[in-house]
C-alpha cells in the first residue's frame, strides 16, 4: 500500500472535571508513512499518551473525542464498529508502554501469556505455530536461551529482558503500526540504549511503523526521522529530526532544546582544586544475607559494595555515578551511617564513625545529612512546613523559640515563602518539598550534603533552580556535595571529580574533564555512548555499546567482574580481579588493558 | 518558560484543603444522617445511665414483695413510678436495667481502651522494630489467641472473685492480640518510608519516630474500628453475666437479669424483655456510628473526600 498508513486530521480531544471543560488534543495532524518511525515529544501533561490512546480509540469518560478522523489502512477508526476495532487493536497496531513489569499477570509463564495474546487476536492460527512465531519473535529481541525463557515468570526478568518482552508481544501479531509510549523511561542509560537499538533493527527487518512518544527530545532523536513537538495538546512543530534539533522554529521547542545540558561542546566544567579532606572512605565493603529460595536454611551472599575507597574534600562536589544495581543506593545508606559496612572505614572529618559513642555519634550527625530522592514520601504528611524545619533543632535539644527563629531564617534562605509556614505540605509541588528537605538539612549547619538522586524526581526548570541554590549554599556555607545519581549531565555540570560504580566497586575515579573527554575504563565509555543527546556523541554507540546486562551480585564472574560483558577482555582478566590503578593526577582506573585501549585506534575517536 | 511548569503544578483545590485525613474522616462523618442517629441515640442511652439512677429514689436492689410483678406503662394494672414494671422481687425495671447499661458501658468502654492502648503499643513497636522483638510480642498474641475467651473466662473468674476490674481483665486479655495486630501490620509498612529514614537521617531515635511520626498514622484508623469493637465488648460482658460469670446478683447486670427472668418468661415477659431492648438499642446505635465512621474513612482512602 503507498501512502500513509496512519492519518490523523483535525483531532481534538476534551476533557470533563467539575463542570469545567479543557481541551487536552487541540486539532492535532499528522500522517505516518509505513516503515517510518515518528517521534512525539512534549513535557508530562502535553497530552502525548491522551493522543496515543485515542489512536486505538481507548479513550473513555471523562475523556471525550470531540472531533477529527483517525484513518488507519484505510478505515476510520473513530466511526468503527467493535468488531472491527478489536481486529485493529492489540492486531494490527501494537502497544507498548512504561511500564512493562505491571503489564502481565504474575503468576503465568510469559511464553503462554503471549501465544494466549496471539491466538486472542488471530483466532485461525494454531497452537504449536504461534509458539513457533513466539520464539522466533523472542531470538529477534535477543533474549538469551529463548526455549527456557518462555517458560518463566515475569518476576524472573529484569527490567530491560521485560521491555523486550513486551515489544515481542506487541509485534506478535505482525502489527503495521507499534505505539511506544515512553518505553525507555524506566530503564537505565545502557540498557535504554540497548532497546532502542533495536527498535532500529526491528523496523528494517519487519517494516513495521512506529510512533515513538517521549518525554525527551535526546531520545526521540536517537530513532526517529520525524519528530512532532507538542505543547499543550497542540503539535507546535513538526518535521526531520535533525531540522529540528539543529535549528527550531518555534521559541517552545527553542526552550525545550536551551534546557538540554551540553555535555562535549561548550562546557566550562567544574575542576577539582586542592582542600583538606573531609569525608574519607577507605576500602568498604557491605554484604547482605538474602534466604536463598527453595532451601530450608541457605543463605546467598549479596555484595552490595566491594572495597570503596575515596576521599570528599571540602568545597568539593563529588559525583557517584552508575546503573541501578551497582551499589549506589547502599553507599548511600553507609556514607549516611545509616548502616554500618561490614569492614573498612568511614570517616568523617578525620574521626572514624564506628568508634564514636551513640551520645557523640547524634551530635555529630548534624554535621552530614542526606537528601533523599523520593520529595513526596520524604516528609512527613501531618506536619505543618515550619514545624517540620524546626524539627531537626528540636531533636537536638535546641530551645522552642530558637528553633522557630532559625527554621524561618532557613525558609527565607531557600526561597520558600512565609504563607507555607503554616501549611501541611499536601499541595506543595515536587521542587517545594526538595526546598523543605534542604531547610531542613541547612538548620543543623552541616558540612557535607549527601544527594541521592535528590533531583531526579523534579522536571527541568525546578532542577536547574535547585542546582543554583546548591552551588549559593555552597558560596555561603562552604559545605561539600556528594551527588549520587544516574544522570551524566548533571554529574558534568556539577562534579569536580566523578566515580562511576559498577556491581559494588569503583571502576573508574576521575576528574570531571578526563572522565567526559578521556575515560579509561570500557564501562564509562559505555555510559558516555548509551547517553542520549543532541550533540554528536564522542563515542559512538556502533563501538561502544555493551551487549548484555550486569551479572548477578551473588553470583560475580571470576578476575575481574566486567568481564562478561568487556569488549576489550582477555585471558588474564579471568584470573586478575585490578584494583583502581593510577593514571595521573590523582585519576584512576580498574581495567588491566587500559593504556592498550587508548593506544589502539580507539584513541582516534576520542582526541 | 515558567508557565509550563505552573500548569504541571498541583492543583489549587487540593492545596486549600488543609484538613488532616483524621478531619476529614470526621466531617464526613458527621453528614451522615445513620452517624447522627447513632450518636443521638447512644448519647440519650448514656445519659439516662449516668443520671437517672443518681437523682431517681428508686432503688433498683431494694426487694418489695408488695409491689412484685407489676406489668409496664400501658398494660393494665401498671403504677407509678414504675414505667416498666417491676420483677418477681418487686425491683423497678427500669431501675435495673440503667444500672446494668451503666456496667456494660463501663466494662466495653475501659476494656476498649486498655486493650487500644496496650494492643497498639506493642503492635506499633513489633511492628516498627522488626527483629526479636517482632517475633516475641507476635508469638504473644498467636498463643493468646489459641485460648477461647470462655475458657479463659472461667479459669480466671471461676477461681477469682468476679469483680469489674477481673471481667475487664479477661475481656482485654482476650481481645488485645487483633489490635497488636492490626498496629504492626500497618507500622510495618510505615517503616520503610521516606519519612522515617529522613528522621533517621536528621538524628531522630526510635521513640521519637514512632510516637511522633509513625503512631499519628497508625493509631487514627483503627481508633475507629474501635467504636465498633465496644459493641463487641458489651456483648461478650453480658454473656458472662449471663453463665454467672459476670458480675454478681444483686447488682442487675443485663447477663444476670435476663438469666434469672428466663423463669417467669412466660407470665411476666418483661423482666427479661426490657434489658433486652436496652441492650438492642444502644448495640445498634453504637454499631451505627461505628459503621459510618468506616464507610467515612473508606471515602477519604479512596480519594473520594
Amino acid at each position: 500500500m503507498n501512502g500513509p498508513i496512519l492519518a490523523v486530521s483535525n483531532l481534538g480531544i476534551d476533557l470533563q472535571r467539575a463542570g469545567e471543560t479543557r481541551r487536552v488534543v487541540d486539532d492535532v495532524g499528522f500522517a505516518l508513512a509505513p516503515g517510518e518511525v515518528l517521534g512525539l515529544v512534549g513535557e508530562a501533561g502535553s497530552g502525548k499518551s491522551v493522543l496515543a490512546r485515542a489512536l486505538v480509540r481507548a479513550i473513555s469518560s471523562p475523556l471525550e473525542i470531540v472531533s477529527g478522523k483517525v484513518v488507519f489502512e484505510g478505515k476510520d477508526i473513530l466511526s468503527a464498529d467493535r468488531r472491527e476495532l478489536m481486529a485493529i487493536r492489540g492486531n494490527r497496531i501494537g502497544f507498548i508502554g512504561a511500564n512493562p513489569m505491571g503489564s502481565l499477570d504474575p503468576r503465568l509463564s510469559i511464553g503462554s501469556q503471549i501465544v494466549e495474546k496471539l491466538r486472542s487476536v488471530k483466532p485461525g492460527i494454531g497452537r504449536a505455530e504461534a509458539r513457533e512465531k513466539v520464539l522466533d519473535l523472542f531470538g529477534r529481541v535477543r533474549i538469551p536461551s529463548p526455549d527456557a525463557r518462555f517458560h518463566e515468570a515475569p518476576f524472573q526478568f529484569s527490567g530491560g529482558m521485560m521491555q523486550r518482552v513486551m515489544i515481542v508481544d506487541a509485534l506478535v501479531s505482525d502489527p503495521s503500526l507499534v505505539i511506544a509510549d515512553n518505553i525507555t523511561q524506566p530503564l537505565d542509560v545502557t540498557v535504554a540504549a540497548q532497546i532502542i537499538r533495536l527498535i532500529d533493527d526491528l523496523r528494517q527487518s519487519l517494516g513495521t511503523a512506529f510512533l515513538f512518544i517521549s518525554s525527551s527530545l535526546p531520545v526521540a532523536a536517537q530513532i526517529a526521522e520525524r519528530t512532532l513537538v507538542m505543547q499543550r495538546g497542540r503539535i507546535v512543530e513538526k518535521g526531520r529530526t535533525e531540522d529540528i534539533a539543529a535549528n527550531p522554529r518555534q521559541a517552545y521547542t527553542r526552550t525545550l532544546i536551551s534546557r538540554i545540558p551540553p555535555i562535549w561542546n561548550n562546557v566550562s566544567a567544574p575542576v577539582a582544586t586542592e582542600a583538606e579532606a573531609v569525608l574519607k572512605i577507605d576500602n568498604v565493603t557491605r554484604t547482605y544475607r538474602v534466604r536463598r529460595r527453595n532451601t530450608f536454611n541457605g543463605f546467598n551472599a549479596v555484595k552490595a559494595i566491594r572495597g570503596v575507597s575515596f576521599t570528599v574534600k571540602a568545597r568539593e562536589n563529588f559525583g557517584i555515578v552508575g546503573e541501578s544495581g551497582c551499589g549506589k543506593s547502599t553507599l548511600t545508606r553507609l556514607l549516611a551511617w545509616l548502616e554500618q559496612p561490614d569492614s573498612g572505614r568511614i570517616a568523617f572529618l578525620g574521626k572514624d564513625l564506628s568508634q564514636l559513642s551513640s551520645r557523640s555519634l547524634t551530635e555529630f550527625r548534624k554535621s552530614f545529612q542526606l537528601l533523599l530522592q523520593d520529595p513526596y514520601g520524604s516528609l512527613p504528611a501531618n506536619m505543618p512546613v515550619q514545624r517540620m524545619i524546626e524539627e531537626p533543632l528540636l531533636i537536638h535539644g535546641v530551645g522552642k523559640a530558637e528553633a522557630a527563629r532559625l527554621a524561618q531564617e532557613a525558609m527565607a534562605e531557600v526561597g520558600l515563602s512565609m504563607e507555607f509556614a503554616e501549611r501541611l505540605p499536601v499541595g506543595l509541588s515536587g521542587g517545594q518539598r526538595q526546598r523543605i528537605n534542604i531547610a531542613r538539612a541547612l538548620v543543623l549547619k552541616p558540612q557535607l550534603l549527601i544527594l541521592d538522586e535528590t533531583l531526579s524526581a523534579l522536571d527541568q526548570v525546578e532542577q536547574a533552580e535547585l542546582l543554583d541554590l546548591f552551588t549559593r549554599l555552597q558560596a555561603t556555607h562552604g559545605f561539600s556535595y556528594v551527588f549520587i545519581s544516574h544522570d551524566l549531565a548533571l554529574v558534568r555540570r556539577m562534579c569536580h571529580r566523578i566515580a562511576v560504580m559498577y556491581l559494588g566497586r569503583i571502576v573508574e575515579l576521575a576528574d570531571n574533564a578526563t572522565l567526559f573527554e578521556r575515560p579509561h575504563h570500557p564501562y564509562t565509555r559505555a555510559l558516555l555512548s548509551a547517553m542520549p543527546t543532541l550533540e554528536d556523541n564522542r563515542f559512538p554507540r556502533s563501538r561502544y555499546l555493551l551487549d548484555g546486562e550486569p551479572p548477578s551480585p551473588i553470583e560475580l564472574p571470576s578476575g575481574c567482574s566486567f568481564r562478561s560483558r568487556c569488549p576489550r577482555a582477555q585471558g588474564d582478566c579471568q584470573r586478575i580481579d585490578p584494583p583502581l590503578l593510577v593514571i595521573d593526577g590523582g585519576n584512576a582506573a580498574a581495567c588491566l588493558h587500559m593504556h592498550e585501549a587508548l593506544t589502539e585506534k580507539e584513541t582516534a575517536d576520542v582526541e | 518558560m515558567t508557565d509550563i511548569v505552573r500548569e504541571n503544578a498541583v492543583p489549587p483545590a487540593a492545596a486549600k484543603r488543609g484538613a488532616t485525613p483524621t478531619q476529614r474522616m470526621l466531617q464526613i462523618a458527621f453528614a451522615r444522617s445513620d452517624f447522627r442517629i447513632g450518636l443521638i441515640g447512644f448519647g440519650l442511652l448514656v445519659g439516662l445511665a449516668i443520671f437517672l439512677p443518681l437523682v431517681s429514689s428508686i432503688d433498683p436492689v431494694k426487694i418489695a414483695y408488695s409491689s412484685k410483678l407489676l406489668p409496664p406503662f400501658p398494660a393494665e394494672g401498671w403504677k407509678w413510678p414504675y414505667l416498666l414494671g417491676t420483677d418477681q422481687l418487686g425491683r423497678d425495671v427500669l431501675m435495673r436495667c440503667l444500672v446494668g447499661l451503666r456496667y456494660s458501658l463501663l466494662i466495653g468502654v475501659t476494656t476498649v481502651v486498655l486493650m487500644f492502648i496496650v494492643g497498639c503499643s506493642l503492635g506499633l513497636y513489633a511492628g516498627f522494630r522488626g527483629g526479636w522483638a517482632d517475633a516475641v510480642i507476635m508469638r504473644l498474641t498467636d498463643a493468646q489467641l489459641s485460648i477461647p475467651m470462655i475458657i479463659l473466662a472461667i479459669t480466671i473468674l471461676g477461681v477469682s472473685r468476679p469483680t469489674v476490674p477481673a471481667i475487664i481483665l479477661v475481656l482485654g486479655l482476650s481481645g488485645w492480640p487483633l489490635y497488636a495486630r492490626v498496629a504492626r501490620s500497618v507500622a510495618l509498612g510505615e517503616r520503610n518510608r521516606g519519612y522515617v529514614l529522613g528522621e533517621r537521617v536528621l538524628g531522630a531515635s526510635d521513640l521519637r519516630i514512632m510516637l511522633l511520626f509513625v503512631a499519628p498514622v497508625v493509631l487514627p484508623p483503627i481508633a475507629f474500628v474501635a467504636v465498633l469493637d465496644i459493641a463487641r465488648m458489651m456483648i461478650f460482658e453480658s454473656i458472662l453475666g449471663f453463665l454467672g460469670l459476670g458480675v454478681q446478683p444483686p447488682t442487675p447486670t443485663f447477663g444476670n437479669v435476663i438469666a434469672d427472668a428466663r423463669k417467669y418468661l412466660l407470665n411476666a415477659w418483661w423482666i427479661a424483655t426490657m434489658p433486652g431492648l436496652f441492650m438492642l438499642v444502644s448495640l445498634t446505635c453504637l454499631n451505627l456510628m461505628g459503621s459510618a465512621l468506616e464507610r467515612a474513612r473508606n471515602a477519604v482512602l479512596r480519594g473520594e473526600a
